[in-house]
C-alpha cells in the first residue's frame, strides 16, 4: 500500500501531458484489480458448476458398479428391497412438467402478448407487477396453496384425495407463468416496431398481426422462454412434493398418486444411507444432465436468432 | 437445562446419536439389526397404540389384521369387499423414515409389500388432514392424534380384530397394532441427558405423557428402566 502511495505521489509531479496519455498507476493497479476479482466471480460459477457435477458424479459413481445400469433404469423403485428404478420417476418428472407447460405456456405467452401489444399502459401498471411478483413467491407457499386448496377441489371433481399429477399442473402452470412470460415479453419487445407498422400498412387487423407477423418472427425467443419454464418445471420439488402424492409407480390416472425425481430425492434424501442414498445422487445427475441439455438447447437457439 | 428438539423421523435420530450430533434420539420404533451394532443403550419411555383411522361417514367399523393387509398390499381395493359401500379405497401411507410406517409394517404386513400406488405423506398430521377430508380414505396414526384439539376435521379410529384401541386396550396388549416409544442415547447417557431422561420418567411427566395421547411406561410393574 505505501509503495503505491509513493509511486502515486511520483506521478502527480510529472507533466500534464503524461496525465492524458496514461492514467496514474494506483489508477491502473486498482482497474487490473477489478477486472481480475470480477473474473474471480464470473469464473466462481463454473467452479461451483464443476464441483458440483464432480461431486455429484463421485457420490453416483456405485449406480454403475454396484447398482448396475438395468436395475437403475427399470420401473421399480423400492430402495428396502434393493430395487432402484428411476423410471417410473423419471416418467412422473416427464408426466408432471409436460401438462404444467401445456396449461402454462398459453397462459405465459397470452399475458405477454396482452401486455406488449394490446394493454394500456394503465393496464401494465396493474398486471407487470402482479407477474413480478408471482416469481418472487417462495415454492413452499406454492406447495401450501396447492394442497389445501387447490387438491380439495381437485378431490372433488375426481373423487379420489386429490394428491396426483393434475393437482400437480395446476400449481407449477401458476409458477412458470412469470418465466415464460417475462422472457416473451423481452423477445416480442426486440422485434422492431416497423414490421408492425408494416403489417397494419398492408391492411392487417391487430389480430392478424399478432398472430401472423409479431409471434413468427419472436418464435425463438419465445420457445427460448418456455424451455427456461420447462427447466423450472422439472426442477420445482417442494410444491410438488407436497401435492403429487409421491408413490413411485406409472399413475392409473392423472389423479392418483405419483411421484418424480425430485420430490422423491427430497422425501428420502433424510434418511437414506448406503445405495439407496447413491441411487439419489445418480437422479441428481439424470436432473443435471436434464437441465444441462435444456441449457445447451436454450444456447443453440439463441446463436440460431443472431445467425 | 435447555433442550433443543428437531423432528425429523426416527432413523434420523437414531442417526444424528450415532455420530454424536444428538445426545438422545427419540424413536417410536426399535433399532433394527444394522443399528444394533451402533452401541446405543435403549431406554422405553412409553406405549403407543397405532390407530387405524377412516372417514367418519365410512360406516366400516371393523378390520380384521388379515383384512388390513389386504388393503395395504393392493389386493382390496374397494369397500365393498370388507362389508363397507361400493366406494374405492383411496390408500394413504407413510414415508419410509418414519417409526410409524415400520411399526405398522412388521405388525400387520407380515412380509407382504405396501401397495406402492399408495400416496406417501410425510407426516401424521397430514394424513390425518386428508382422511378427514376423503370419503374413501384409509390411514394410520399415532393414537394420541387421533382426537385433535386443533383440528377442525374429524377422522374416526375403527377397532382392529374386534378391538377397540383404547389406553386400555394398548396397555393390556388386547389391541393388536401397538409399539414401544423409546429414546436412545450413545453408550451411558451424559450426566445432564440423564437428568432429562429421568425427568421424562417421572411420576409428574405421566399426565403430560397421557395428554399426549400414550401410555407412560413407568405405570407397569417390572418393566422401565
Amino acid at each position: 500500500m505505501t509503495s503505491v502511495d509513493r509511486s502515486d505521489a511520483g506521478e502527480n509531479q510529472a507533466p500534464r501531458k503524461r496525465e492524458l496519455a496514461l492514467v496514474s498507476r494506483s489508477t491502473y493497479l486498482k482497474e487490473k484489480g477489478l477486472q481480475y476479482l470480477f473474473f474471480a466471480c464470473a469464473f466462481l460459477a463454473v467452479v461451483t458448476v464443476l464441483l458440483i457435477f464432480a461431486f455429484t458424479m463421485m457420490q453416483a459413481a456405485p449406480v454403475f458398479t454396484d447398482i448396475g445400469l438395468a436395475n437403475f433404469f427399470s420401473f421399480t423403485w423400492a430402495p428396502t428391497e434393493g430395487q432402484y428404478g428411476i423410471m417410473s420417476l423419471l416418467a412422473g418428472s416427464g408426466l408432471v412438467t409436460v401438462g404444467a407447460l401445456v396449461l402454462g405456456v398459453p397462459l405465459g405467452v397470452g399475458t405477454a402478448v396482452y401486455l406488449t401489444e394490446i394493454a394500456t399502459d394503465r393496464v401494465r401498471a396493474l398486471i407487470s407487477p402482479a407477474v413480478d411478483l408471482l416469481a418472487g413467491i417462495p415454492s413452499i407457499i406454492y406447495g401450501f396453496f396447492g394442497m389445501v386448496i387447490i387438491r380439495p377441489v381437485v378431490a372433488e371433481l375426481t373423487g379420489g384425495m386429490g394428491f396426483g399429477a393434475l393437482t400437480a399442473w395446476l400449481v407449477l402452470a401458476i409458477m412458470i407463468v412469470p418465466t415464460i412470460t417475462t422472457l416473451t415479453i423481452d423477445a416480442l419487445n426486440s422485434i422492431p416496431m416497423g414490421i408492425r407498422e408494416a403489417s397494419y400498412a398492408m391492411g392487417a387487423t391487430k389480430w392478424q398481426t399478432i398472430y401472423k407477423v409479431v409471434l413468427p418472427a419472436a418464435r425463438f425467443g419465445i420457445v427460448d422462454a418456455v424451455v427456461l419454464g420447462m427447466g423450472r418445471a422439472i426442477g420445482e420439488t417442494m410444491a410438488v412434493l407436497m401435492v403429487v402424492g409421491n408413490a413411485p409407480v406409472i399413475p392409473e390416472s392423472i389423479s392418483s398418486p405419483v411421484s418424480t425425481l425430485t420430490s422423491q430425492i427430497a422425501l428420502d434424501m433424510s434418511y437414506s444411507s448406503g445405495l439407496h442414498r447413491t441411487a439419489l445422487f445418480g437422479m441428481g445427475v439424470v436432473l443435471f444432465i436434464i437441465s444441462a441439455s435444456l441449457v445447451g438447447i436454450v444456447r443453440l437457439l439463441s446463436k440460431m436468432r443472431k445467425g | 437445562m435447555s433442550v433443543l428438539v428437531s423432528g425429523l423421523g426416527s432413523s434420523a435420530g437414531i442417526e444424528a446419536v450415532s455420530n454424536d450430533t444428538a445426545d438422545i434420539a427419540t424413536s417410536s420404533r426399535g433399532l433394527n439389526a444394522q443399528e444394533q451394532d451402533l452401541g446405543l443403550t435403549t431406554i422405553p419411555i412409553a406405549h403407543d397404540g397405532i390407530a387405524v383411522i377412516v372417514n367418519p361417514d365410512n360406516p366400516v367399523q371393523n378390520l380384521s389384521v388379515d383384512q388390513l393387509r389386504a388393503i395395504y398390499a393392493g389386493e382390496v381395493t374397494n369397500w365393498s369387499e370388507v362389508g363397507g359401500e361400493d366406494l374405492p379405497i383411496q390408500l394413504v401411507n407413510r414415508d419410509e423414515a418414519s417409526g410409524t410406517r415400520e411399526a405398522f409394517k412388521s405388525i400387520i404386513m407380515d412380509g407382504a409389500p405396501f401397495d406402492r400406488r399408495a400416496a406417501v405423506l410425510s407426516g401424521t398430521g397430514q394424513v390425518r388432514d386428508v382422511v378427514s377430508r376423503t370419503r374413501g380414505a384409509i390411514g394410520y396414526i399415532s393414537m394420541g392424534f387421533v382426537e385433535s384439539k386443533y383440528a377442525q376435521t374429524q377422522v374416526r379410529a375403527i377397532s382392529v380384530n374386534h378391538v377397540e384401541p383404547s389406553e386400555k386396550t394398548v396397555a393390556s396388549g388386547g389391541y393388536p397394532i401397538s409399539r414401544d416409544l423409546y429414546f436412545f442415547t450413545k453408550g451411558e447417557p451424559s450426566d445432564e441427558a440423564q437428568g432429562y431422561i429421568e425427568y421424562v420418567l417421572s411420576d409428574e411427566m405421566d399426565d403430560q405423557i397421557r395428554e399426549a395421547g400414550f401410555i407412560p411406561v413407568s405405570n407397569d410393574a417390572g418393566e422401565g428402566m
